[in-house]
């Protein structure tokens, strides 16, 4: 064998290798390419609008209800009373509730802030949101005028935990009142 | 004389490898036909829930503007994510009389539900459309058909006009069960 046979065998195993080296690669580079296409498609267009029309039909509605309880008003006849007009703005002018701070309505013999707080809107959320496995967040702050900070006034949070650190979709409501702004949102979470 | 034996040997070594390198190679195809092959049936499984989803938030929308049911206030715009107590009472027989020849258009294979959560005294469950896919099977029993299923809830106001000039709003939610 010359030297020229064995030069020329050489670069043949050479060329070889560089196309096996090649396939590898292109294998690599697909695997890679699937793994990410994988790792990278996020939650549905399906989940995300639903969570969003939740959001938003949950807390236009919860504002909207009213409450037909003749305990409310004692001494006047049953007419129902909003939760967004009457009694977040009782809540709101009448807060911190306490003992020197009787609220207009007292529905169930509680201050307008605790009957919201502890039996009317867990009521309508873990019957809805609750049973249906869904975290929420339920805030509602008060800003009585432009330079001071809100203060929390009702903080609702499911059963499931709270929606910090979790894929969640807010909405929000806002009313005007005569102790300021009152401003509520809804968390949702899966 | 030079003996051939070292090269023939050398040669059946080169094929031996080549044989070896294909094998794998063709293993590896193999594999990834296997794998394309799952992630597709997958995908086409995905796909078809996300359709159906689809079909559900479609079904909810059409159901929360079914003029048949929702709060009306004259000329006015209708209200939002409201439905009237006194139109779901009437509408229930009314869509069940005409489930075939109307309202199969517009819903398909759907189970439609209202239910209301409060005034607690009063919760009720209206049943509004339920068109469910049956098969007959041996022995003359009618089971469900389906084999997908997809549920869409949304929260709804129940309107009553119990009260002179002020309507009462109850809170509820429409259940939406499509099928394929």
């Amino acid at each position: 064998m010359s030297l020229r046979d064995i030069i020329v065998r050489g670069r043949k195993s050479g060329q070889m290798e560089l196309i096996g080296l090649v396939i590898i690669v292109i294998l690599i580079t697909l695997g890679m390419l699937f793994m990410a296409k994988f790792s990278l498609s996020g939650p549905s267009e399906k989940k995300i609008f639903t969570r969003q029309g939740l959001a938003y039909s949950t807390i236009s509605t919860l504002m909207k209800t009213t409450v037909n309880d003749p305990s409310c008003i004692p001494g006047l006849s049953a007419r129902p009373l909003q939760l967004n007009g009457d009694l977040l703005e009782d809540c709101a002018t009448h807060f911190p509730p306490g003992p020197y701070s009787d609220s207009d309505f007292s529905c169930n013999n509680k201050h307008s802030c605790n009957y919201l707080q502890q039996d009317l809107i867990p009521l309508l959320l873990d019957g809805t949101l609750g049973s249906w496995n869904k975290g929420y967040e339920f805030k509602v702050t008060l800003l009585r005028s432009t330079d001071s900070t809100p203060v929390p006034v009702l903080d609702l949070i499911s059963a499931s935990g709270g929606c910090q650190n979790r894929e969640r979709d807010a909405s929000d409501s806002s009313i005007n009142t005569d102790a300021g702004l009152v401003q509520g949102v809804l968390y949702i979470c899966d | 004389m030079v003996s051939s034996k070292p090269f023939r040997k050398r040669g059946q070594l080169h094929i031996t490898e080549t044989i070896a390198v294909l094998f794998i190679f063709f293993i590896l195809i193999v594999f990834a036909i296997i794998f394309y092959y799952q992630y597709q049936k997958v995908s086409l499984k995905e796909k078809q829930q996300e359709l159906l989803g689809k079909r559900a938030v479609e079904t909810t929308l059409k159901t929360i503007f079914l003029p048949e049911l929702i709060c009306s206030r004259g000329d006015a715009e209708p209200e939002d994510n409201c439905f009237e107590v006194s139109k779901l009472e009437k509408a229930g027989g009314l869509i069940q009389q005409h489930t075939v020849d109307y309202y199969f258009n517009i819903f398909s294979y759907a189970n439609i539900t209202v239910q209301q959560i409060y005034p607690e005294n009063e919760a009720k469950i209206c049943c509004t459309y339920t068109k469910e896919i049956t098969k007959t099977i041996s022995d003359g029993k009618v089971v469900p058909g389906w084999s997908n299923r997809e549920t869409s809830l949304f929260v709804v106001t129940l309107k009553e006009d119990r009260f002179e000039g002020e309507p009462s709003y109850g809170f509820g939610y429409l259940k939406v069960e499509v099928y394929s």
